[in-house]
């Protein structure tokens, strides 16, 4: 258990370090968020208060379209030169690499966001600071829902032909419960609605259930099943 | 009952038979191909091992 | 062995759906809110409730595979999430036809509209990544391990749907709190009765089309191999 935990340490700094190194998907993340933030304000011709209610949507419409790009590239980096292969021959168990893998992509997208989240109080003139440890939590929360299930997936898509087209079509529906979730908090968080204390009315608060729900749901499912799908 | 009722009523059980048929029509299309593939795949097996 | 049972299906399926059709048009009377329209609920549920009984199927036969590796729980799988998702379209189609005529709109982001609509989605996923896998072994394994996943989602769904954030035309689902007169509650069970004799038998043609597949597979493999 112990050395197995250390092991997905050691595979979340090799992606990391990798990633960092080169920065190819989380420029191409990054950039790809700023580029739908500055397309939003296009499509949509929005007042003050209007924009406050749709803010967490569109954030997470943004977060989530990143964090395909990068979970994309989780289990496909290894595919140059055989590298899953090696990886799935190690004595590594299979969860410590899918941990890895996760923490890694966790770490990535957090990053996107947080830069992400500036530019969007920015453009759209949002108080995005009140609040900003709840919506840390939310992030956190939401963040790591959408890489473990985007990680199992992209060891599910990775052998497969048209592995960009099968991501988003498996990911995004099973998504849908958090996204809905992380969309609401992050709106009632935004209009200054506080999560905790006086003065919460529970909207801020009531998905935080649901979004925890989700993450021990599917994080305890794909570490216990990922061993089936990275051995065939 | 008014008419525009009875009408959406039978849109409504048109509209679940004509998608239960057309599944339907779909595996039996589906089914012929396989049939027929089976055929012509043992065919070819059996030739080779005539030929053998 | 396999033909005979499809024809008892059928057979038995019509005998229950023919006099129970009659019953729901001739014999029920029309419903004092709506009219004649709501005799639409005897295939917009049973499509619902049967859909949901061949997902649950489809878990249990998903697990079955993953555990024994035995390609009949993965012919199963498939065979009911088609059949299932079918299905959950039937009600969506239905209950949009109803909702244009009692609501005057097509669509609306009720909890159980949406709920469905989801569901119709993740196993549309299922279905449209599993011609993408060429290898037998993993397309049944990988199928598996989506099949798991997207079941995982229901509770989920259905709790994210009830967040207060979350706009809804009805104040909740009509099952929780409505009741049903006792002379609907016959034809409604035989109406879900007679949609699981037919999708049983669509499952078996299906599942047997699954297996004749994989026989090609290998024949096809076995004349490449030499």
């Amino acid at each position: 258990m112990n050395r197995g935990l250390l092991t997905a340490l050691a595979i979340a700094r090799k992606d990391l370090q990798t990633e960092l190194r080169t920065k190819e998907s989380i420029n191409a993340s990054a950039s790809f968020a700023l580029v739908i933030l500055v397309l939003f304000s296009f499509a949509f011709d929005l007042g003050r208060e209007e924009l406050y209610a749709i803010a967490g949507g569109l954030l997470w419409l943004v977060f989530s379209f990143a964090g395909a790009l990068i979970v994309n590239r989780s289990f496909a980096r290894e595919l140059p030169n055989d590298c899953l292969d090696v990886l799935i021959a190690s004595p590594a168990p299979a969860w410590s690499i899918f941990l890895g893998k996760s923490v890694a992509a966790f770490f990535l997208l957090f990053i996107v966001e947080l830069i992400s989240l500036p530019v969007f109080g920015l453009f759209y003139n949002i108080h995005w600071t009140q609040n900003f440890p709840g919506l840390l939590l939310v992030m956190a929360l939401a963040t790591w829902g959408i890489t473990v299930v985007g990680t199992a997936f992209s060891a599910v898509t990775v052998n497969i032909r048209l592995r960009e087209l099968m991501l988003p079509v498996l990911l995004y529906p099973i998504l849908i419960p958090l996204l809905i979730g992380a969309m609401g908090t992050t709106t009632a968080l935004l209009q200054g609605e506080p999560m905790f204390g006086p003065g919460a009315t529970g909207e801020a608060f009531a998905s935080l259930r649901l979004l925890i729900g989700f993450d021990v749901i599917y994080t305890s499912l794909a570490l216990y099943m990922i061993e089936f799908i990275l051995i065939v | 009952m008014d008419i525009t009722n009875l009408t959406f009523l039978f849109y409504g059980y048109s509209a679940a038979w004509i998608i239960i048929t057309a599944f339907v029509f779909l595996l039996v299309s589906r089914g012929r191909r396989i049939d027929r593939e089976l055929d012509r795949l043992k065919s070819l097996v059996a030739d080779r091992d005539r030929s053998r | 062995m396999r033909e005979k049972a499809i024809y008892i299906l059928a057979i038995l399926a019509a005998l229950v759906m023919i006099p129970n059709l009659k019953t729901v048009f001739m014999g029920l009377p029309d419903e004092a809110m709506q009219g004649a329209i709501y005799r639409i609920i005897f295939i917009h549920v049973p499509a619902a409730i049967n859909a949901q009984v061949f997902f649950t199927v489809s878990l249990v036969t998903s697990i079955l595979f993953l555990v024994k590796k035995n390609f009949l729980w993965d012919s199963i799988s498939v065979s009911c999430i088609e059949v299932g998702t079918m299905l959950v379209v039937v009600n969506l189609v239905t209950g949009s036809i109803w909702g244009r005529n009692q609501w005057g709109i097509w669509w609306a982001w009720d909890l159980r509209m949406t709920s469905q609509l989801m569901c119709f989605l993740l196993y549309l996923g299922y279905l449209l990544v599993r011609p993408a896998i060429a290898e037998p072994t993993q397309r049944a394994t990988l199928s598996a391990f989506v099949a798991i996943f997207a079941y995982a989602d229901i509770p989920l769904v259905l709790m994210a749907i009830r967040l207060p954030n979350v706009r809804t035309q009805h104040p909740g689902p009509v099952l929780e709190t409505g009741t049903m007169a006792p002379e609907f509650r016959a034809p409604f069970g035989l109406g879900v009765l007679a949609v699981f004799l037919i999708c049983t038998a669509l499952i078996l043609i299906r599942q047997h089309q699954e297996t004749a597949q994989r026989e090609i597979d290998s024949l096809r493999r076995e004349l490449h191999s030499i």
